[in-house]
């Protein structure tokens, strides 16, 4: 028996293939939502799941949620920015004295989701097909996999999400020939796949995403809302926990409700916070969040090859697709009105039960034809990336590359692997590298064929192939930062004796930047459209600008911080007089 | 292996993307790795063969044996120039707006990126009328065929490759542009 499971930002999944139907399975409170938290007591095994989340808000620093958009990464990401750590190792957490790996934690999740499962079936259950964001890379889903294995399981399959709930969409409509789009906005990350159903293939033409985006920033946008009228002085963690979940309660409410009080009792010592909310306003904090859906969806379709008025049903899932702002955005994009025939949360879960089945064969005449997100490439000769398999390839694939030597008696050459979209090679996802060695030779003669294949999981495997005799045979990819501890501590130590002195000149420089970049801009604008503004705020103008002109030159950073901001806000009605007259 | 007989497809110029898709996703549904009988080698030929025929370039040079880029059509000799001032004027443009941190830099360069987006507009709009011409052409030839001429094939099979290789560098260009005022 293959389970499958919704490994997701906020909240787990597990399900089973059960006499031909899938079937999610509830804990011993009947719960089949398991909250994705982690609470690590001082001794004992880790507490997981609505009991986890509990412990969170007495001992946050105990407690880890949201795992998921920390594992696959490395410290100096922008999403591990509140974390301290060696820029390029991969992150860790850390708990009870311990760093702990996301990995680790993940794994946590998993165990409780494998006893759940086991303690309702009276059986083990020891093979699992997991789910994954499509947009997660190689060291994401790579990481996920070891998550797996962590906990016991063997894993069959790391899914795409979205793949996975159009799965469990088409399941009852294998006949049908049809485009559809999956907009999957879930707590954490977001994805839109376009898929062709065509007599049970599922088949996967493009996907697009972002795996920092999810009801998780929702709820912050919202934490932000509430903080704005509190007069809080000293925000503690365990604040910042019961903030959190007052917001992301709110948000929910909201979804059905025009407006709420959102009630803290004894928030700070004896202050407790009464906070009205309006519908309204937690969508125009939220607006600009979700409107950053709106760049994956128009990158899909291209690389799809289709107009948005080809498709047939626009599939929302994931927990966030809930809020009505969510389905008018979504609306608004395609065109249509979407489809929200599937359940939110289990949809996902429900499909990697089907993949499971699928593998293990109870499933027959189903096929999922997957892509992988990001191109796959590798470093050249002056830093550009040379794509090998481009994105939105069918999975699994393979692609050769043969590497010769560029002078007489060259012994090696060293490969650096890369995943991603940008020309240039640092701007793109370093998956690590590999050495190839040549025999002995004359320039341009010696040949090594390397074949680089991306499986069904979406994770590369790197073969070298010896043309003479055909034996091909695994290259390990050296992670992209193998630093020994001591190059650390040095690399450590190093940039904190000079942080002190270079922060000033950073954030002057920064400013100086900004200065150079405002000056020009506002004098082009006046020379525009000064003529239709009054007198008096061109003169304000000029005066801020003189201002800001003046503490370049004084080289006094706290004053030229506060001249930019003077000026930032005098032009405001002129630059939203611009922005009028261009769009017409 | 020949691509339109993995695919089970008849050898002519003229192929639908639905034709192809639908021969593709029948074959490769059976042969993929996770079905019992399945065939990975089997489903990336597949693939491949897929990908070949659903680009005409790379069709017709299929059919005419000829290999890539040996002539210059007119007609790309004509558009090309206009093609790589807005290319080229596109990613300037594009640099200098992410580059801005500031409202009101960015409000500035908002006309000139809506006059530019108009430009790609009207030339992604010249294109299509070269590619409509392209597939009557197309047309004409799977009308006649097997009966044909090596030479305008391989004439269309690189003007193809070229209102291709444009479209979707316009394309690129003006969805960048998109996501950055929208």
């Amino acid at each position: 028996m293959i389970a499958g499971i919704d490994l997701g930002t906020t909240n787990s999944l597990i399900g089973v293939y059960e006499s031909g139907f899938p079937t999610l399975l509830a804990d011993s409170e009947g719960r089949r939502l398991i909250p994705s938290v982690v609470f690590y007591p001082e001794n004992g095994t880790p507490v997981v799941g609505s009991e986890g989340l509990r412990m969170q808000a007495l001992h946050p620093e105990r407690s880890v949620s949201s795992v998921k958009r920390l594992i696959g990464r490395r410290f100096g990401e922008e999403e591990t920015k509140k974390l301290n750590g060696p820029t390029g190792t991969p992150v860790t957490l850390p708990i009870n004295g311990q760093n702990l790996t996301p990995e680790q934690v993940s794994a946590e999740i998993l165990k409780k989701l494998k006893a759940v499962a086991e303690e309702r079936l009276g059986t083990a259950v020891d093979r699992a097909v997991i789910t994954v964001p499509a947009y997660f890379n190689d060291a994401q889903r790579a990481a996920t996999r070891r998550a797996g294995e962590l906990a016991g399981f063997v894993v069959e399959r790391i899914l795409s999400e979205p793949t996975a709930a159009a799965l469990a969409y088409g399941l009852d409509r294998l006949q049908e020939n049809s485009k559809v789009a999956v907009y999957d906005f879930g707590g954490g990350t977001f994805d839109l796949s376009i898929l062709r159903l065509d007599n049970g293939v599922f088949q996967v033409l493009s996907t697009h995403g972002d795996t920092s985006l999810g009801g998780d920033d929702l709820d912050e946008a919202i934490a932000g809302l509430l903080l704005r009228d509190a007069r809080i002085t000293t925000l503690t963690p365990e604040m910042k926990v019961r903030l959190k979940e007052a917001s992301r309660a709110a948000k929910e409410l909201l979804s059905n409700e025009e407006s709420t009080i959102v009630r803290l009792p004894f928030m700070e010592g004896s202050k407790s916070l009464e906070i009205p909310l309006a519908r309204a306003q937690i969508e125009s904090a939220c607006e600009p969040i979700i409107a950053k859906t709106r760049a994956h969806c128009l990158r899909a379709l291209e690389d799809a090859g289709l107009k948005a008025e080809e498709l047939d049903q626009i599939i929302l899932v994931g927990g966030s697709t809930r809020m009505p702002l969510v389905q008018r955005l979504a609306a608004e994009i395609f065109g249509k009105q979407p489809n929200l025939s599937q359940h939110p949360d289990e949809a996902v879960a429900l499909g990697a039960v089907l993949q499971g089945a699928i593998l293990e064969g109870s499933l027959q005449n189903v096929a999922l034809l997957d892509v992988t997100p990001l191109s796959l490439g590798i470093e050249t000769f002056g830093g550009l990336m040379n794509v090998i398999i481009p994105r939105n390839t069918t999975i699994p694939a393979k692609a050769g590359e043969m590497f010769t030597n560029a002078v007489a008696g060259q012994s090696g050459m060293k490969i650096i692997v890369l995943q991603g979209e940008r020309e240039l090679a640092g701007d793109n996802w370093s998956l690590g590298s590999f050495e190839i060695l040549f025999p002995p030779s004359p320039k341009g003669t010696a040949r090594v064929g390397v074949q680089f294949s991306i499986d069904a999981d979406g994770i590369l495997q790197v073969l070298a192939r010896d043309t003479a005799t055909g034996s091909e045979k695994i290259v390990e990819i050296q992670s992209a930062v193998e630093v020994s501890d001591e190059a650390v501590e040095a690399m450590l130590s190093g940039s904190l004796e000079h942080a002190f002195e270079d922060m000033d000149a950073r954030i002057f420089t920064e400013a100086r930047l900004k200065a150079e970049e405002m000056l020009p801009a506002v004098k082009a604008a006046l020379e525009q459209i000064g003529s239709e503004l009054p007198e008096s705020e061109i003169l304000e103008i000029r005066e801020r600008s003189s201002e800001v002109q003046a503490a370049l030159e004084s080289k006094e950073t706290v004053r030229l911080k506060q001249a930019l901001a003077a000026l930032d806000n005098a032009t405001q009605t002129l630059a939203t007089r611009l922005l009028e007259k261009a769009m017409g | 292996m020949d691509p339109f007989v993995l695919l089970g497809l008849s050898r002519r110029p003229l192929l639908s993307d639905d034709e192809i898709g639908s021969a593709y996703r029948k074959l490769a549904g059976e042969s993929h790795p996770d079905q019992s009988g399945g065939d990975a080698g089997r489903f990336r030929e597949l693939g491949e063969a897929a990908a070949i025929l659903h680009d005409p370039a790379r069709r017709l040079r299929q059919l005419s044996g000829s290999s890539s880029g040996s002539l210059l059509p007119p007609e790309a000799a004509q558009l090309f120039p206009r093609i790589a001032t807005i290319l080229q004027q596109a990613d300037n443009l594009i640099e200098k707006q992410v580059a801005t941190s500031n409202p009101l830099a960015k409000a500035l360069l908002l006309a000139p990126l809506k006059n530019l987006s108009a430009d790609l507009d009207s030339t992604l709009n010249q294109l299509q009328e070269w590619r409509i011409l392209l597939d009557q052409e197309l047309a004409e030839i799977d009308v006649r065929w097997p009966e044909h001429d090596p030479n305008p094939i391989s004439l269309l099979a690189d003007s193809y490759a070229y209102a291709n290789r444009w479209e979707s560098q316009l394309r690129e260009r003006r969805l960048a542009m998109e996501s950055l005022s929208g």
